[in-house]
Formats: structure tokens, C-alpha cells, sequence
């Protein structure tokens, strides 16, 4: 009863801690750390977009920018080429990145692939995406989209960032409440189980290829979201910004760090990553600090905390 | 003999005071440092070349205060605030935000057109003027924006000035091109370019045969290069940045692709660094790019400066120097460093103080409409200017001798 209370106590007090730093960037009059504070939740935002197919269900994934780039190009189209109100963007690229995560995921996990070889072929999956991104007309090429500067709510361009960053939360918040679903509800028990051994898991009577597929769905839904968020706040969009690399690795990092299948962990992650290169920004005057420090703090996640940030409260109980 | 002059305890401390007390004065009399900031990309894909843009912004930020400041604000220096997009227009909107609310009244950068396009608007939001250094893309300056000034070429101008430069060349020795294979970079800039080439050419007379893209970074050429070898055209038009450029042109030597030329709009590695590495490969390769004017002395002298602070001189430090003058020159107009002032400065700037190959400057809409680039080539390892005549300092080698 004691250590229920005082888990109890614990996860009250993570929330009143958590609410208290998501809710002060309103009291700031400061652009610049609102902003920061912004990129923050974005990039806890599509962590944990990423999170619910890759830390709970264990599917490592490193081509989710296929997904990113869905809805930013969603969110570029409706806006540049139907004249519909951008806001339309997000049910339409939510849509459009389930479909995809559908596909990819129904290829694959029919096909029996997991571990390395799915994330190589998501990685193929996001290289294919950007490649015909470059050559298709409908996306402008490598050209990109341009999407027009109007200002206003109903443009989904906001003047003030606090506007931005109220956005940013509700989505991260929408991710954090299904990844808490996940942690207690029946469909989250059985990916996790699929996580831990898929094999006994499928004995057991889960259907595998249903499972992850909806699971990948989910998350892709998500991220295409964050995508829509990205081109509507940067206006312009290219092949190399929506389906990079790099945008992978972003959302795959800050769980790696936080804690991969851990509903604080990607929260935890983003604001260690960025607290680090923001901080290396602001005091170091030396090119290239941010990325060094960003594979230093890498390499003693894993060699110290497997398990991520989080894991290092449940190494302390343990002494 | 004249008694030497003591300095005693009591004179000195009576100096002291009185310095003291003066010092608030003196210090008030010394009009306020303008804070600019700086955006470049210095880390990532395109490093090289936004730390070039930076170097000679900061030269010019020196050069305007060791020259008095802005004399029509009483002297007031310039105060640069560097900052590093790394190649993300995030992080140049997030640098945007923090040099503004630092002070920033003015902004220069960005080397790459996506970092620019991010940070101009970011920088509308505090009607904050932004003179682009390097940018090529149209867009730049036909979204509305008060505050963005490039003096530059865009990509239509560059695009079909050079397509009238490789004209007059080519009629000029006889029409030995008649066919062009373009390969360029599958971003923005290179996309951009290869389009208006591939509609243009044809207007010359030089059938367009096929369109390679490829990513930035590639570092193996050998398949496009075979691929320019089946379709055997006479001419190459390369659009890309500087690490594909040189790998390009040194497979297309290693493969001995016989061409009348290969010719390149704003080619990222058309530099001198280049042609000292490899002056056998670059020889008699041609350009169409920003470059000053060789007939001004003071050009010459610029670059010199930049080779004795061990740099190799490349267009982007004309780029950075200038975006920083343009900018210095609209607050000495202006006499005040309002940023309302400052823009309309801008919009009638006649900026003529340049050792560029254009006149003073005239903004329709941000853009200078009075810039032009000019067609280079490398002749025994240096680079000359070869169209127009107005600013040419050695006549074209073309089509280029077969070896």
C-alpha cells in the first residue's frame, strides 16, 4: 500500500513538474525561447510518434521521415494547389500517413521482416519517397513548394509563436495521451508483448501482421501530422527537408535517449537534445559544437543508460 | 634645458577624477553599435561556402568601422552577431528570434536559398531588414516581403543572361554546339536552373538530349558520366555545388568525354581553388557566374586581401562583402538605423560603391534589377572574364582544343 502511494506521489509530482514546464513558455514575452521552446515540443512531439510503433512495438524504424514528408507535402498541396483552408490538412495527412504506415507495414510484416531488415527497408521506403518527390510534377520536384505568406489563424500561420507552440503541445499531448493508452490498454499489451517475443506472442493468439500494422498506421498517422505542422510554420518544403534523413534520426534519437517505449521518454529526450544544443549555441562560439555534443551524449546513453533517462530512476532505486 | 615633467601623487590623482567624471560624457558622445546579424550555414552539407559568406561579412563589417562607422550616425560601428543555421531553416529562425530580440537591426545571409526563405520571413515578423548574400531562388523576393533586398542575380536573370553569353560564344565561333546534356543538383537551386535551361536552350539552337539530377552529396560520378557519354553531346551544362562539381569534372576527364566545352551556370566548384588542385582538368571549362569587375583596380586589390588571409577567392566572398556594404550604405542614407528608414533606404538605394560588374543599384520589388553575372573560364589555371566585352579580360578559347 506504502509503494503505491508512493508511486503514486511520484507520478503526481513528474505531472505537476512536466505541466509546469510545457505551461510556462506562455508567461514568456521572449520570441526566441518560446521558440526553443516550440522546437522542443516538436521534436518530442514526432518522438513519440515514433515511439508507439518503435518503443512499444519494437519496431525500429529509420525511414519515418516517409510519413513526415506525407503530410508536409498534404499540407503543401491543399494549401498551394485546392485553395481549401489549411486546417483541412491535418484529418487529410493524418489519413494519408495511417494509409502509408498501412502499406508499409502490411508489405513488410507479411513478408516476415523484422529487426534490421525492416529497418532498412523503412529507410528504402523514405529514400523511394524522396526520390520521387524529385521527380514528380505534382510535388514541384526538387524545386519544392512554396507555400504563400499569409498570416492569420485561419491560414494556419501564426504571428505570435505562442499560438505556434499551443499547437505543437495539443498534438504532443494527443501522442502522450495514446502512448499512455498503450501502456494500459489491451492493444498496447499485446504490441508490447509482440515487442518482447513475438514467437510466444503469436502462441498466444495475437495476430502479428494485424498488430504491428496498425501500430505503424497509428504512428505514421502522427507523424504526418508533424509534417503538416513543419511546412505550415517553415512555408517551404523540398524532397531533402520532408523525406531527409535526418528527420529520422531526430525522432529516433530523442527516444533512444529519453527512453525508447517509455511514455516520458521521448518528452525527456527532446528537452535533454535540445537543452544541450541550444545551450552549445547560445555559449559556444564554435561551429559544429551542437552536433559533436549531440553523438557524445549518444554514446554515453548507450554505453551508461541502455534504457535511456528514464531507466536512470529504476538504476538508482536499485542502488 | 627644459626640467622634466613629475608626475606626482596629487597630479595624478586629480587626472584620474577628472578622467572619471568625464568618462560618462565621453561615453555618451559615442553613438550606439548597430548590431547585424549574420546567418550562414558554417556547419553541414554546404559549410564550406557559407563560411566563406561569413568571412567576408565580418571583412566588411571591419573594413565600414575601421573606416569611421556610419558617418551620417556620427560614427556608429557595427557590432556582427554570428550565428550557425547548420544548414536547417529551423535553427535560422531560431537565430532570427534570438539576434532580434539581442537588438539586430539589420540581417545578412544566407548562402542556401531554404535557410533564406526561412529566415527572411521569421525576420518580416520584426520588419527587420535582410540583404541576401546568396540565394538564387525567384521567390527570394516576389513574396511581399518589405524587407528582403538581394543585390544579386536571381535564378531567371542568371539563367537567361548566361543562355545569351553561350549564345554569342558559340555563334561566334560557328555554332559547333548543338546538343547539351545538364546535369544538376535536385534541390532547389539546381532544379530551379535545369529547368529554365532545358526551356531555353533550344531557343539557341542546342537541343537538350537529357536531364541528370543528382543528390548533394554524391561522390560517384562514374554512372552519370557514362550516361553523358551514350548520349554524346557536345556540350555538358553543370548546376551543382562545389564537392560534386569538381568530382563531375574530374570523371568527365578520367572517362575522356569528348566535348566542345562543358559550361556551367553558377558552378559551385568553378573556383581557383579548383583549377590550383587540378589546373589540367579545368582547363578552358566555362562558367556563367557572379564575379567582379577585373577592370576595376580595386577588385583585384579585394582579392588579394583575401588570398593573403590564406583564402582561396571564390564568388561568395563578393557576396558577403557586398550584402554587409549594402546594407552599411542604406543606414548611412537612411541616417539612422530605423528599420522602417532603413528599408525605404533600401527600396531607392543607388548603391554604386562596388567592384562589381553592374552599375548602382535599382530594387523593383527587393530584387536589383541592374545586376548581372558575367561567362568565365579558366585559362592557364586563372579565371577570366570572357563575356561581356565590356568587362572582359581575355577573349573565349572555344570550342575547346581537343587533346
Amino acid at each position: 500500500m506504502r509503494l503505491r502511494l508512493s508511486a503514486l506521489a511520484s507520478v503526481a509530482l513528474a505531472s505537476v513538474a512536466l505541466a509546469s514546464v510545457a505551461l510556462t513558455p506562455f508567461a514568456l514575452s521572449s520570441q526566441f525561447l518560446v521558440n526553443l521552446a516550440t522546437l522542443t515540443a516538436f521534436s518530442a512531439f514526432i518522438g513519440q510518434a515514433w515511439n508507439i510503433s518503435g518503443g512499444f512495438g519494437g519496431l525500429t524504424s529509420f525511414g519515418h521521415a516517409a510519413y513526415f514528408g506525407v503530410g508536409a507535402y498534404v499540407a503543401a498541396l491543399i494549401t498551394t494547389r485546392t485553395g481549401l483552408s489549411p486546417w483541412l490538412a491535418f484529418p487529410a495527412a493524418a489519413c494519408l500517413g495511417a494509409a502509408t504506415g498501412g502499406v508499409i507495414g502490411f508489405a513488410s510484416f507479411r513478408a516476415g521482416l523484422r529487426g534490421s531488415y525492416f529497418a532498412l527497408v523503412t529507410l528504402a521506403f523514405a529514400e523511394a519517397f524522396r526520390v520521387i518527390a524529385n521527380s514528380a510534377g505534382f510535388t514541384s520536384g526538387g524545386l519544392g513548394i512554396h507555400l504563400p505568406l499569409r498570416p492569420g489563424i485561419a491560414a494556419l500561420q501564426f504571428q505570435d509563436r505562442r499560438l505556434s507552440y499551443a499547437l505543437v503541445l495539443a498534438l504532443l499531448g494527443l501522442a502522450t495521451a495514446i502512448a499512455l493508452q498503450l501502456r494500459r490498454g489491451r492493444f498496447g499489451a499485446r504490441l508490447i508483448a509482440l515487442r518482447e517475443n513475438e514467437d510466444a506472442a503469436r502462441a498466444l493468439g495475437i495476430d502479428v501482421v494485424r498488430v504491428k500494422t496498425t501500430a505503424l498506421a497509428l504512428s505514421g498517422a502522427l507523424t504526418a501530422l508533424g509534417g503538416v505542422v513543419y511546412a505550415q510554420t517553415y512555408l517551404y518544403i523540398d524532397p531533402g527537408i520532408a523525406f531527409g534523413t535526418e528527420r529520422s534520426v531526430e525522432m529516433l534519437l530523442v527516444c533512444m535517449i529519453g527512453g525508447a517505449g517509455t511514455v516520458l521518454g521521448p518528452i525527456l529526450g527532446a528537452i535533454l537534445l535540445h537543452a544541450i544544443a541550444d545551450t552549445a549555441r547560445l555559449w559556444i562560439d564554435l561551429p559544429g559544437v551542437a552536433p559533436m555534443l549531440y553523438g557524445v551524449v549518444l554514446l554515453i546513453a548507450v554505453w551508461l543508460l541502455p534504457g535511456g533517462v528514464v531507466a536512470l530512476r529504476t538504476r538508482l532505486d536499485r542502488g | 634645458m627644459t626640467a622634466p615633467t613629475i608626475l606626482t601623487r596629487r597630479t595624478a590623482i586629480v587626472a584620474g577624477a577628472a578622467a572619471g567624471l568625464a568618462m560618462p560624457f565621453i561615453a555618451r558622445a559615442q553613438p550606439a553599435a548597430i548590431k547585424l546579424g549574420l546567418i550562414h550555414p558554417v556547419t553541414g552539407a554546404v559549410a564550406a561556402a557559407g563560411n566563406r559568406c561569413r568571412f567576408a561579412g565580418q571583412m566588411a563589417v571591419t573594413d565600414i568601422n575601421a573606416a569611421g562607422g556610419i558617418k551620417s550616425m556620427g560614427g556608429a560601428r557595427i557590432d556582427p552577431l554570428l550565428g550557425d543555421a547548420q544548414g536547417r531553416p529551423e535553427i535560422a529562425v531560431s537565430l532570427v528570434d534570438q539576434m532580434a530580440e539581442a537588438g539586430a537591426l539589420g540581417f545578412t545571409g544566407c548562402f542556401a536559398s531554404a535557410i533564406g526563405l526561412a529566415a527572411t520571413q521569421a525576420a518580416a515578423k520584426y520588419n527587420i531588414p535582410f540583404c541576401i548574400d546568396s540565394g538564387i531562388t525567384d521567390a527570394m523576393t516576389t513574396r511581399g516581403l518589405k524587407n528582403v533586398y538581394r543585390l544579386f542575380p536571381n535564378a531567371t536573370s542568371t539563367t537567361t543572361d548566361a543562355l545569351a553569353a553561350l549564345d554569342q560564344i558559340n555563334k561566334k565561333a560557328g555554332s559547333p554546339a548543338k546538343t547539351a546534356v545538364i546535369v544538376h543538383e535536385d534541390s532547389e537551386f539546381g532544379t530551379s536552373s535545369a529547368k529554365l535551361q532545358a526551356a531555353a536552350l533550344p531557343g539557341i539552337g542546342i537541343t537538350v538530349k537529357e536531364l541528370i539530377p543528382h543528390a548533394t552529396p554524391t561522390r560517384d560520378f562514374t554512372n552519370i558520366v557514362l550516361r553523358i557519354k551514350q548520349a554524346a553531346p557536345d556540350i555538358v551544362v553543370i548546376t551543382n555545388y562545389e564537392n560534386e562539381y569538381v568530382l563531375l569534372a574530374r570523371t568527365l576527364v578520367q572517362q575522356r568525354v569528348p566535348l566542345v566545352a562543358t559550361f556551367s551556370i553558377a558552378g559551385g566548384g568553378f573556383n581557383l581553388k579548383f583549377a590550383k588542385e587540378a589546373p589540367t582538368v579545368v582547363e578552358n571549362m566555362m562558367d556563367f557566374n557572379h564575379w567582379y569587375n577585373p577592370k576595376d583596380p580595386r577588385a583585384l586589390g579585394f582579392r588579394k586581401r583575401i588570398e593573403d588571409a590564406g583564402q582561396v577567392f571564390t564568388w561568395e566572398y563578393l557576396f558577403g562583402y557586398f550584402a554587409v556594404r549594402l546594407m552599411a550604405d542604406a543606414w548611412e542614407r537612411a541616417g539612422s538605423a530605423d528599420k522602417d528608414k532603413t528599408i525605404a533606404a533600401l527600396a531607392e538605394s543607388t548603391f554604386s560603391d562596388h567592384w562589381l560588374p553592374y552599375g548602382p543599384t535599382k530594387f523593383t520589388n527587393g530584387q536589383n534589377s541592374g545586376c548581372h553575372a558575367v561567362a568565365l573560364q579558366f585559362q592557364n589555371a586563372d579565371m577570366k572574364v570572357i563575356w561581356p566585352d565590356a568587362f572582359a579580360d581575355a577573349p573565349a578559347v572555344y570550342p575547346r582544343p581537343k587533346v
